[in-house]
């Protein structure tokens, strides 16, 4: 019974595969055709690169250490030179960027499948969660809710995501190594702090199918609180959880600090 | 891949009645959900998870299932007991694993499909992602959602419940949740006394007394304890006296926003009679309790809801020994024992 399945599960494989070679005469034609993208994040602080740790200092004479720096990407969408949006599948479309799972270099890496093989000029994504994915309720999250859950994405006091997390250590002129927590989210309905931004590449991104392009993103975590506008922790942007008048500025802040450095198109 | 998944699905579903295996299936057989004419309209919306007998009975199990917890003995039927309108009897503040004390008296269990959000101070807004909050407080349930799914994967009763309740078979949390919302939003209490009077069924008729009650009831409680829900979902400040030892400031904790020091929301009172003590914090066992409170026990707090101030000044809502008298008869009528002894919500 299960050989048969196999065997015709192999069979219908290769139906489709040859369907696919046959459209494949004309080079200039690319449907049907996909390819791989690859989204490397790399934080850094202004012109450094970020380490765990690692005291930087910001406005005010306030200075900042973290252990930890977590955001969450979803909604990753592609324009092309013909104005063609590709966006990918919403239930996979979310993602945790987290400097913990980076490599050596502190690079992260998120590669999107079965993107439409085309000329790419631009790319947008949100930060957190938008409304419309929060009212699927459990609806179509698959495991998002573990890993969210896992990775301290989630409020254990409230039913929300913690859109960023960046948990650490400050210092002003009168305190030293004070805890510093920013979890900034959204709240129902009632506190929206889901953001977008759209980043034009600097030179075209070729999605083949046996071309991967690389595009690496810088995050600048030094906006979190020099951004859009300078907030001080000694105002209180020490601790931001759900305050309503301190997440939407920390939410437009962390907006800004994207930034796509370049594009490997191999 | 895509294809060779709906291949094999075909395959699965041409052979399926040659085999004679014995492993569980889906079963989309669709559940009823209640929806009272003297109801507002639903909130939840079923379309994002349809209610199936199937899922219905695994979201039961899960409800009274002890793994949920981290020592595998606290269920969400350990707080929210169904002969008291599943809230947690005799406790006015919660306790969980190990003994840990939560700072807020269990809500009851009922009609939630009807509400726009939960919790007292409201930090859930969607029922799906409401049970992660037990689930993984720590003096509550004190687990994490990753190993409640592997103690039910390793399970072979729930691997095939969950492949009876869902289309893609797999146990994990958005089953799990959806399992749970699906016993929830089932859960509707709307057969009480009071039911079938506004609703003229069954020849109910109201006594003289309880009669006076509504009256009374309709003319100083309705404006926040509104519609036959008895509530009107906002989150409001009635003039409780702060409890210094918990001093929980109720929905100003989400957003920070002083206008909600000390607002909590507005409970219904359906099946009340069962649901003591009373208030957030559970700071009143019997009903004589509140409406003495009402009368001459609510003081200025800082926030009180205007709709409490007196014409003297004072905060509260004047109430004779009568009108006291008629209430408690009045909110007797809004017990539900159909609900209280439903069977298919029970444990056993
Ligand atoms: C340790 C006791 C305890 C356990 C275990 C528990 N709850 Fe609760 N439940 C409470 C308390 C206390 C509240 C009110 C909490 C608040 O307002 O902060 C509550 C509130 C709720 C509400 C909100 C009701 C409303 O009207 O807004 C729902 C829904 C709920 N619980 C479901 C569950 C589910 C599902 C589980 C199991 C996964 C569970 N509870 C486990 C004590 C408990
Ligand atoms: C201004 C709005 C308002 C009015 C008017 C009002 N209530 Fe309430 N009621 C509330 C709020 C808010 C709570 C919850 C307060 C808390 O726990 O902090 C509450 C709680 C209760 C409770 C406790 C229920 C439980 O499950 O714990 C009862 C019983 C009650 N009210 C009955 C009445 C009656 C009877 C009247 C009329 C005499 C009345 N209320 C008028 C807002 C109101």
């Amino acid at each position: 019974m299960k050989l048969l399945k196999y065997t015709f599960a192999l069979l219908a494989c290769a139906i489709f595969t040859n369907c696919s070679i046959d459209n494949d005469d004309n080079e200039e034609d690319l449907s049907g055709e996909t390819g791989e993208l690859i989204l490397k994040f790399d934080n850094s602080v202004g012109d450094q690169d970020f380490i765990f740790e690692t005291s930087y200092s910001k406005s005010n004479n306030e200075s900042f250490k973290l252990t930890n720096v977590k955001y969450i990407i979803s909604n990753v969408r592609v324009t092309d030179t013909e104005g063609n949006t590709f966006t990918y599948p919403t239930e996979e479309n979310v993602f945790i960027v987290s400097e913990l799972n980076g490599n050596n270099a502190g690079e992260i890496y998120i590669t999107l499948n079965d993107i439409d093989a085309a000329d790419y000029t631009e790319i947008t994504f949100g930060i957190g969660i938008d409304q419309e994915r929060f009212a699927l309720g459990a609806d179509g999250q698959g495991d998002f809710l573990d890993l969210a859950s896992e990775e301290g994405m989630m409020w254990s006091w409230a039913s929300g995501y913690k859109f960023v997390r960046f948990d650490g250590t400050f210092s002003t002129d009168t305190v030293t190594d004070e805890p510093l927590n920013i979890h900034m989210g959204s709240v129902g309905e009632a506190l929206d702090n889901y953001r977008e931004v759209t980043l034009s590449f600097p030179n075209t991104v070729l999605v083949r199918e046996e071309n991967s392009p690389e595009v690496h993103i810088v995050a600048d975590i030094s906006k979190v609180f020099d951004g859009a506008t300078t907030v001080n922790f000694a105002d209180g942007y020490d601790q931001v959880h759900t305050d309503e008048t301190e997440t939407p500025i920390i939410a437009s802040n962390v907006q800004t600090m994207f930034e796509v450095h370049h594009v490997h198109n191999d | 891949m895509r294809y060779i998944r709906e291949m094999l699905l075909v395959m699965v579903l041409v052979f399926s009645c040659s085999e004679s295996s014995d492993i569980a299936k889906y079963e989309p057989v669709s559940v009823e959900v209640e929806m009272p004419s003297n109801f507002p309209d639903m909130v939840y919306n079923m379309d994002n998870n349809p209610i199936t007998e199937a899922g219905f009975e695994l979201g039961k199990d899960l409800f009274y299932e002890g793994k949920l917890s981290s020592n595998n003995a606290i269920a969400c039927a350990f707080c929210h007991e169904q002969a008291f309108a599943f809230t947690h009897h005799g406790h006015n503040l919660s306790h969980g694993v190990d003994g840990g004390v939560g700072t807020r008296n269990a809500q009851p269990i009922q009609n939630l499909a009807y509400q726009t959000s939960f919790m007292w101070d409201g930090a859930a807004t969607h029922l799906d992602l409401q049970p992660i909050i037990p689930l993984t407080s720590e003096v509550e349930m004190n687990e994490t959602l990753s190993n409640v799914i592997s103690k039910l994967e390793a399970d072979t009763d729930y691997q095939d419940k969950f492949a009876r309740a869902f289309e893609d078979g797999e146990v994990n949390t958005e089953n799990m949740l959806k399992a749970l919302s699906q016993f929830m939003v089932m859960m509707v209490s709307s057969n009480s006394k009071y039911d079938k009077y506004v609703r003229n069924e069954d020849n109910v008729t109201f006594t003289a007394l309880e009669t006076d009650g509504l009256n009374t009831f309709n003319n100083k409680c309705a404006t926040c304890h509104a519609t036959d829900l008895f509530s009107d979902q906002s989150f409001r400040n009635n003039g409780l006296p702060i409890n210094p030892l918990l001093d929980d400031k109720g929905s100003y904790d989400i957003l920070e926003n002083t206008e909600d020091l000390y607002k909590f929301k507005v409970p219904s009172l359906r099946n009340v009679v069962v649901t003591y003590p009373y208030m957030h914090d559970g700071r009143f066992t019997t009903l004589e309790a509140v409406l003495d409170f009402y009368d001459n026990g609510a003081i200025d707090n800082g926030n009180v809801d205007p709709l409490l101030l007196r014409e003297d000044g004072s905060y509260g809502i004047t109430l004779s020994d009568y009108e006291k008298e008629s209430l408690i008869a009045f909110l007797n009528t809004l017990t539900d024992t159909e609900f209280l002894e439903d069977e298919r919500f029970a444990e056993f």
